[in-house]
């Protein structure tokens, strides 16, 4: 019988999709019987989508041109 | 003619005292460190516990242990100290009538002071069976190891010496090189349990996180092993001076001109402690030219290696260049004595043959040349379709000097840069200053790049390194690392209220984006790289681990420690209420 610190343990592996049948079947079985390790399954899956899809620390295409343009004439000017 | 400026020592330096009382004299070796005071206490340390203090060897077999080393090197400054000490000692400096047995103490420690890395058990068990006990052969050991420290000291400072020159001649080797095939580790001497309260190892394990093989290994010799982690602390762990991470790298840089692969490897995974990616370390001890530092700390490790493996070139031009680049007397003389340190260290890890606290990522054992050999122990196959780089042909165009393939792949990567850049360094405009610098470090070392990995993750890697030396420099006394171990050992989560179903509808797209990017903020740097690297940028696993010198299990460790602390933060925006609607 699992316990929770034993999910926990394996929970990268879990989402990855990286354990061997047979750890699975132990792991779903205790979701099953869990609502504590089923929450954190659930909300760190929705993080990682929120965070992935979240288009968060993006600029938009004219400035990062802007500043590829830049690099590049630094780039010119030193090589002379 | 030093190259440095003698001070007058002040009596009441009691460091001074311990050579007085030795010596009768300050030797100028350690006159002309004054302008480093914590430097000559570490020498003074190191002296005392390694030659002063009586303990199995007699105190004349000691001096002529250094003498044979410092002859063998044809060191005229370290002979001349030698010789006097030991006609003060009331002995012969001949060394050519010595009995048999302590004969073979001399051959071993001139072997091990200038060939260390051949060491092997076969020498260890010639002295042995030689009725040496291994407490002196732990004090051979060390005194090898005090011997090169003393030498490259007095090459770097040019100390003139402190008698008239005594006519030495050359030791020619006298043992029959035993070289041994694969690389040789110990453990060859035995070690002793020390007490949980010995205080170095308490230190080691305040500023490392555990007790290298190395310490363990001298356990013979408790004092031994106070003075080296008090020298540590003096030398290398400070930043008034030098930066630490300077020293670091100078300490990594010589390990791997020296070919020693324990040094290398203990200290690369120290380093990944404070955001350090390892595969920086193994480069800068493979070839720091090839790693993208400033002109001023690569000069500085030119001449860390210089000095260390080719001291018969070091010159006082090496010292004159370093001026001209702004670098004070007293970074010189520092990095002098890192330098000196770190031969220290390589030679008595050969001597004790310290096992590798970590699995070596490289072997620094010479195989050809005067390159370490960058063989990596872990390679492992790589098929066509993990080679396969979208990015090859621009990549061998910009190589071959065209600039416009090279502004194409800048703009290609330019928006994974900045949001690698900008997640890790929070501040927009820092984030562009920093992208600039990291397109033009990867221009200027592009002719390196040999496709080992794909361009984008080499290109992520440099912006990932630019970014963590930034913030090491905004904070240098704060660690990047946050508490606590990887994984999710020690962090339990707190927030165990279910989720809405479609969280991200509870709020508009800009709303996620600002949630988002100011919980991320909150990750202490060593998570927010590799949540940046794996669930924005989409590198697998392999190639995040890759781009931050870390094994790929330590990476998922981080990944997922990140995105736990990413949920915990996250969750009271999108957990459902008691009452069933959202927060």
């Amino acid at each position: 019988m699992i316990t929770c610190a034993d999910f926990m343990a394996e929970l990268g592996n879990y989402m990855d999709d990286t354990v061997a049948d047979e750890v699975r079947m132990q792991l779903d079985n205790h979701l099953v019987h869990c609502p504590t390790c089923q929450v954190i399954v659930d909300s760190t899956r929705k993080t990682v989508r929120i965070v992935s899809d979240s288009g968060s620390f993006d600029l938009p295409d004219a400035v990062l041109k802007r500043i590829t343009v830049g690099l590049m004439a630094k780039i010119r000017d030193e090589r002379g | 003619m030093s190259y440095f400026a003698e001070a007058e020592p002040s009596d009441s330096f009691q460091p001074f005292s311990v050579f007085r009382e030795y010596f009768g004299f300050v030797p100028n070796l350690f006159r002309l460190q004054t302008l480093l005071p914590r430097v000559i206490m570490a020498e003074a340390a190191l002296s005392r516990a390694l030659l002063f203090e009586q303990l199995c060897l007699p105190q004349t077999l000691k001096e002529r242990l250094l003498l044979a080393l410092a002859s063998a090197h044809g060191n005229k400054y370290c002979v001349a100290l030698g010789s006097q000490t030991l006609s003060l000692l009331g002995a012969s400096e001949c060394q050519l009538n010595l009995p048999s047995r302590e004969a073979l103490l001399v051959e071993f420690t001139v072997k091990l002071g200038t060939r260390g890395h051949l060491i092997s058990r076969e020498d260890i068990e010639r002295i042995t069976a030689g009725s040496w006990t291994y407490e002196s052969l732990l004090e051979a050991v060390l005194l090898a190891g005090w011997g090169n420290f003393l030498r490259t000291l007095s090459i770097g400072l040019a100390a003139p010496s402190d008698f008239a020159a005594v006519p030495y001649a050359a030791t020619t080797p006298l043992l029959n090189i035993a070289s041994a095939e694969q690389e040789s580790f110990g453990p060859y001497l035995s070690a002793r349990e020390m007490p949980d309260d010995f205080a170095p190892f308490a230190f080691l394990r305040d500023n490392f996180g555990f007790v290298p093989n190395f310490f363990q290994a001298q356990t013979l010799c408790p004092a031994a092993v106070a003075a080296e982690v008090e020298a540590l602390r003096l030398i290398l762990f400070s930043d008034d001076v030098l930066k630490r991470k300077q020293k670091e790298r100078i300490l990594l840089a010589v390990s791997g001109a020296s070919q020693n692969t324990y040094c290398v490897a203990v200290y690369a995974e120290i380093l990944t402690l404070s955001g350090v990616a390892a595969e920086e370390s193994y480069q800068i001890a493979a070839d720091h030219r090839q790693v993208v530092l400033t002109e001023l700390d690569t000069a500085l490790l030119d001449f860390a290696v210089k000095l260390s493996a080719r001291p018969q070139e070091f010159s006082g031009e090496d010292v004159e260049s370093l001026r001209q680049q702004g670098v004070s007397d007293q970074q010189i003389l520092e990095a002098i004595a890192v330098t000196a340190l770190t031969q220290f260290l390589n030679t008595v890890q050969w001597g004790t043959g310290a096992v590798p606290d970590f699995a070596p990522r490289r072997s620094f054992r010479l195989n050809v040349g005067e390159n370490a050999n960058l063989s990596s122990l872990d390679s492992r196959p790589t098929t066509k379709e993990e080679l396969a780089d979208p990015d090859s042909e621009l990549v061998q165009r910009a190589q071959s000097g065209e600039l416009e393939a090279f502004e194409v792949l800048a703009e290609r990567h330019s928006k994974r840069v900045y949001r690698t850049l900008v997640g890790l360094l929070g501040s927009p405009e820092e984030a562009r200053d920093a992208m600039q610098d990291t397109f033009l470090k990867a221009f200027e070392h592009l002719a390196g790049f040999q496709g080992r990995s794909k361009f984008s993750t080499w290109l992520l890697t440099i912006a990932s390194n630019t970014g963590l030396q930034r913030l090491r420099e905004r904070r240098p006394m704060e660690s990047l690392d946050g508490d606590g171990p990887d994984g999710e050992e020690g962090f339990r989560p707190r927030q165990v209220r279910a989720w809405t179903d479609d969280p991200e509808q509870l709020y508009s797209q800009a709303e996620v984006r600002a949630l988002v990017e100011n919980c991320l903020k909150k990750l202490p740097a060593k998570y927010r790289v590799v949540v940046l690297l794996r669930d924005f940028e989409q590198l697998s696993a392999e190639d995040a681990a890759i781009a931050l010198g870390l094994g790929v299990p330590a990476l998922k460790s981080r990944l997922l420690r990140g995105r736990l602390m990413l949920r915990e933060a996250l969750a009271p925006y999108f957990a459902k209420s008691p009452t069933g609607v959202s927060a």
